[in-house]
C-alpha cells in the first residue's frame, strides 16, 4: 500500500501527505457545513475500521452496522442517563460494540468469503430486530432522541465547535488503526489475507488473529458510531440497518481497499454526495451514487485513492529511474505491494 | 520558504473566513419587529424519492408554493414582505439527513419554519433541532403521538393527524355503529404497537370487545394464519382491523379477499390509508373498507375548489398531506402578517391557541397545551368500483368526527411545554 511504500521510500511524501491531511481535517468545517464535516470524519473512521477487516485481513463484513449502531445507542443511553462528558459516553459505546463483537467474531471467522459476509449480515439483522423491539430502551422506530453533548459544561450546541471537540477522538481512532496496520500484528493479518494456510503453517493461530482484528475493528466502528450519535443528538434504527453496513463497504471500496487513506477519501465523497443530492432536486440519488460506484469499480480497480497512490508512486519511480544508480529489480514486487 | 508563506496566508484566510461566517450567522431571533433579511423562507423537508414521495413528496412542496402565491395575491402590497422563498430537501426517510438538513435550513438558509417531514424518527429529530434553534416546525407527514407527548416542545406543532386520531375515529365510530367484536392484527414495531393500543382503548371505550389482537412479523408476505383464524374466534369478530401499511397492507387486503372474509360477515377496517394506497391496491378489493382520514378532496365544495386548483397545477388530486401543508403554510404566513415579524416567539404567540377554520382544518384549534392541531376528522368508506367517477375519487363520507372528540385530550398527552 501507499503507506508501506512511503515507509521504505522518501519520508518527505509521507510527511507532506500527513500534514496535508491534518490541515484538511482542521480546516474542514470552514469549507463544509460543520455538521456534515462531523459526519464525514465519523464515517471516515467507520470506513477505516472496516478497512482493517476488508482491506487488510481480507474479510468482507456485511454487518458492521451492528457495531456502529449498538455503540450509537449505548453512547446515547450513557450520555442521557449519566450526563458524563461525551468522551466517556463514546468510550462506553465502543466497549459495548467490542464486547458484542467477541461472540459474533468467534462464530463468524469459522467461515470465509461470501459465507462470512452472510453470517455477519445475519448477526447484524439480529441486532436490528433487538433494537426495533426493545422499545423501552431504544425507542423503536422513533429512535433514541435527545442525546446531549456534555463536555464539562462547555456549550457545544454549535456544530462548528462540536467538530473540534470530536476531531481528537476520531484522530486517535485513525492513529490506532495506523498503528495496528504497521505493527507486527498488522504484518500477520496481511499474511493471513495473502495465504492463510501458510500463516497457519508458520505457527500463527489464524482464527485468533481474525477474532482480534474483528474486535478491534468493531471497537473503532463503535467510536465512530458514538461520535455520530452525539453529533446528531439521536440514534435511530437507520444506524443498525443493513443499508448502513452497505454504505460503509461502498465507501471503503470506492476510496480503495487496504489503504486507510482510501477509506477516508471514500467516506468524504459519499457523505458529501448524499448531502448534495438531498437538495439537488434529482429524485434519483441511489442511481447517481450507484453509477459513480460502478464506474469507479470498473475503471479504477484500486479505488480512487489506490489509483492516485499508484500514479504518485509511478512518478517517484520515474524520477528515480532517471538517476544513475543500481538497476532496481523488476516491478512485479512493487505491483504486488501496491495491491496491498 | 515561499511555500511556508503561502501556507500561512492560507491558514490566515481560513481563520478570517471562519470568523466572518460565524459573525454572519448571528444569534437566534432578535425580537421586536422586522423580517430577518427582509424575506421569509419556508423549508419543506420531505421524501422526494422513496416510499412516501407519492403521498407527500414534490407535491407537498408544490402545496406550500401555492400557499405562498395565494398569500401574496391576497395581501399584495400590504404583505409583511415581498420576498417569500420556498426551499426543499429530500430526507430519503433517514432521520440523520432530516436532522442535518433542518439544521442547515435554520442556520444557513434562513428558514423561518419547516414543514411536512414524514417518518416518525425523522420528525422527532427535526423537532429537536427546532427546539434548539428556537424556530418553528410544523410536522404533517409523521403520525407519532410522541411529537405532542413526552417529546413535545414550544416550537413544534403537529398538524393534521396522529395515531390516536386514526384509532379513535375508526375504532369508536365503527363500534358504535354496531360492529362490536374486533380482531386486530398489527405489525410488530412502534407504529403498529401504538395503533393497536389506541384501537383497543377506543373499541373498549365505545363498549365493544377486542376478541384478540395479534402482532404480525414485519415485513410479512403471508397473513394466511391470521385469515384462517379470524372466522373461528369466539365470539366471531364483526371487523378485522389491520394496522399494516404500505406493502404489507396490500398483502393483507389481497388475502382478506382470497379467504372471502367479507362473505363470512367480517368487515375490514384499516388503520392508516391514503388515496395513493387505494390507487395502488385498486378500488375493487378495498370496496367497503373503513378508515379515518384527516381530510379528503371530495369532501365538499370548499375542498373540491382547492383540489381543482391543485390538479390544474400538479396534474393529480391532493392527499390530506398536501392539503395540510398548504393549510399550515397559510396559517403560518397569516400569523407572521399579524405579528409583523418573523421572530419565532412573536409568531408563536399568534399561533398558540389559535382558533380558525379553513378548507382543510374545520373547527380547528392549535392547542396551547400540546401544540396538536385539533380539527374535524372523517370516517370514510372506500367506494364501490361503479361509484368511482374519476381517478382518486375513492372515498365517501360515513361520519364526521367532531374536533373535540377526534384527538387525544390535552391532559392525557403527557406533554409538558418547557
Amino acid at each position: 500500500m501507499i503507506t508501506a511504500r512511503l515507509l521504505q521510500g522518501g519520508g518527505a511524501l509521507r510527511w507532506t501527505l500527513l500534514v496535508v491531511g491534518l490541515v484538511v481535517a482542521l480546516a474542514l468545517p470552514w469549507f463544509v457545513y460543520p455538521p456534515i464535516a462531523t459526519d464525514m470524519i465519523a464515517w471516515a473512521l467507520f470506513a477505516v475500521a472496516l478497512d482493517l477487516l476488508l482491506g487488510y485481513t481480507g474479510l468482507l463484513s456485511f454487518g458492521h452496522a451492528a457495531f456502529w449502531g449498538s455503540s450509537a445507542y449505548a453512547t446515547g443511553l450513557v450520555a442521557i442517563h449519566t450526563g458524563m462528558p461525551f468522551y466517556v459516553a463514546v468510550l462506553a459505546g465502543a466497549l459495548v460494540a467490542a464486547a458484542l463483537a467477541v461472540p459474533i467474531a468467534y462464530l463468524s471467522v469459522r467461515r470465509t468469503g461470501i459465507y462470512f459476509a452472510m453470517v455477519t449480515l445475519a448477526f447484524a439483522q439480529l441486532i436490528y430486530f433487538v433494537a426495533n423491539q426493545w422499545r423501552s430502551v431504544t425507542g423503536g422506530e422513533n429512535g433514541l432522541q435527545g442525546i446531549p453533548r456534555n463536555l464539562f459544561g462547555l456549550d457545544l450546541s454549535d456544530g462548528f465547535y462540536f467538530y473540534y471537540a470530536a476531531l481528537p477522538v476520531i484522530l486517535l481512532g485513525l492513529f490506532a488503526a495506523w498503528r495496528i496496520v504497521h505493527s507486527p500484528f498488522g504484518r500477520v493479518i496481511i499474511a493471513i489475507r495473502e495465504n492463510p494456510a501458510r500463516a497457519r503453517a508458520l505457527g500463527y493461530s489464524v482464527d485468533r488473529y481474525k477474532i482480534l482484528v474483528f474486535v478491534l475493528s468493531a471497537f473503532l466502528a463503535g467510536v465512530a458510531g458514538g461520535v455520530y450519535a452525539i453529533g446528531h443528538g439521536f440514534a435511530s434504527l437507520q444506524e443498525v440497518y443493513w443499508t448502513t453496513s452497505g454504505k460503509v463497504v461502498v465507501m471503503t471500496v470506492l476510496g480503495g481497499m487496504g489503504t486507510l487513506w482510501g477509506a477516508v477519501v471514500g467516506a468524504g465523497i459519499i457523505v458529501q454526495l448524499e448531502d448534495y443530492l438531498a437538495t439537488a432536486g434529482i429524485d434519483a440519488n441511489g442511481i447517481v451514487t450507484g453509477a459513480i460506484f460502478a464506474i469507479t469499480v470498473l475503471l479504477f480497480r484500486k479505488g480512487i485513492w489506490g489509483t492516485v497512490a499508484q500514479l504518485l508512486g509511478r512518478r517517484r519511480r520515474d524520477d528515480r529511474d532517471a538517476e544513475p544508480g543500481p538497476v532496481r529489480p523488476a516491478t512485479t514486487t512493487e505491483e504486488h505491494a501496491d495491491a496491498r | 520558504m515561499s511555500k511556508m508563506r503561502k501556507l500561512g496566508a492560507l491558514v490566515t484566510s481560513f481563520a478570517v473566513g471562519g470568523t466572518l461566517a460565524a459573525c454572519g450567522a448571528g444569534g437566534p431571533g432578535e425580537a421586536g419587529g422586522a423580517i430577518t433579511d427582509d424575506k421569509i423562507v419556508l423549508g419543506v423537508i420531505t421524501d422526494l424519492s422513496g416510499v412516501y414521495s407519492e403521498l407527500a413528496g414534490e407535491n407537498a412542496v408544490e402545496a406550500v408554493r401555492m400557499a405562498v402565491e395565494d398569500f401574496q395575491a391576497k395581501h399584495g402590497d400590504d404583505a409583511v414582505t415581498d420576498t417569500i422563498e420556498v426551499i426543499s430537501a429530500d430526507h430519503q426517510n433517514q432521520p440523520e439527513i432530516a436532522n442535518t438538513k433542518a439544521r442547515e435550513m435554520y442556520d444557513r438558509e434562513g428558514a423561518d419554519a419547516i414543514f411536512d417531514v414524514p417518518t416518525s424518527s425523522a420528525a422527532l429529530a427535526v423537532a429537536g433541532v427546532a427546539e434548539q434553534n428556537q424556530k418553528l416546525f410544523f410536522d404533517i407527514g409523521a403520525g407519532t403521538t410522541e411529537l405532542t407527548g413526552a417529546q413535545c416542545n414550544p416550537y413544534t406543532y403537529h398538524y393534521g393527524y396522529d395515531t390516536y386520531m386514526l384509532a379513535q375515529g375508526t375504532g369508536t365510530t365503527v363500534t358504535e355503529q354496531g360492529s362490536e367484536n374486533w380482531y386486530i392484527i398489527y405489525p410488530d414495531y412502534a407504529f403498529g404497537q401504538d395503533m393497536n393500543k389506541s384501537f383497543v382503548n377506543a373499541v373498549e371505550g365505545a363498549g365493544g370487545t377486542v376478541v384478540q389482537s395479534d402482532a404480525t412479523p414485519f415485513p410479512n408476505d403471508n397473513f394466511s394464519t391470521f385469515m384462517t383464524k379470524a372466522p373461528g374466534l369466539d365470539p366471531k369478530p364483526d371487523v378485522l382491523g389491520t394496522m399494516q401499511a404500505g406493502g404489507d397492507l396490500v398483502n393483507v387486503v389481497k388475502q382478506y379477499n382470497e379467504f372471502g372474509l367479507r362473505e363470512k360477515g367480517i368487515d375490514l377496517a384499516v388503520g392508516l390509508m391514503f388515496e395513493t394506497d387505494i390507487a395502488s391496491i385498486g378500488v375493487e378489493p378495498l370496496a367497503g373498507t373503513l378508515f379515518t382520514t384527516a381530510w379528503f378532496w371530495n369532501l365538499d365544495d370548499r375542498s373540491r375548489e382547492w383540489a381543482d386548483k391543485f390538479k390544474e397545477r400538479t396534474g393529480s388530486r391532493p392527499t390530506f398531506d398536501h392539503a395540510a401543508n398548504y393549510s399550515a403554510a397559510t396559517q403560518y404566513l397569516e400569523a407572521v402578517q399579524r405579528a409583523e415579524t418573523d421572530d419565532a416567539d412573536a409568531v408563536n404567540e399568534e399561533l398558540n391557541g389559535l382558533e380558525f377554520d379553513d378548507f382543510f382544518a374545520r373547527n380547528a384549534t392549535l392547542r396551547e397545551g400540546d401544540h396538536n392541531l385539533e380539527h374535524d376528522s372523517y370516517l370514510v368508506e372506500v367506494k364501490q368500483p361503479d361509484e368511482v367517477e374519476e381517478d382518486f375519487d375513492f372515498t365517501k363520507l360515513v361520519e364526521t368526527i367532531p374536533a373535540a372528540e377526534a384527538f387525544m385530550p390535552v391532559e392525557d398527552s403527557g406533554c409538558e411545554m418547557g
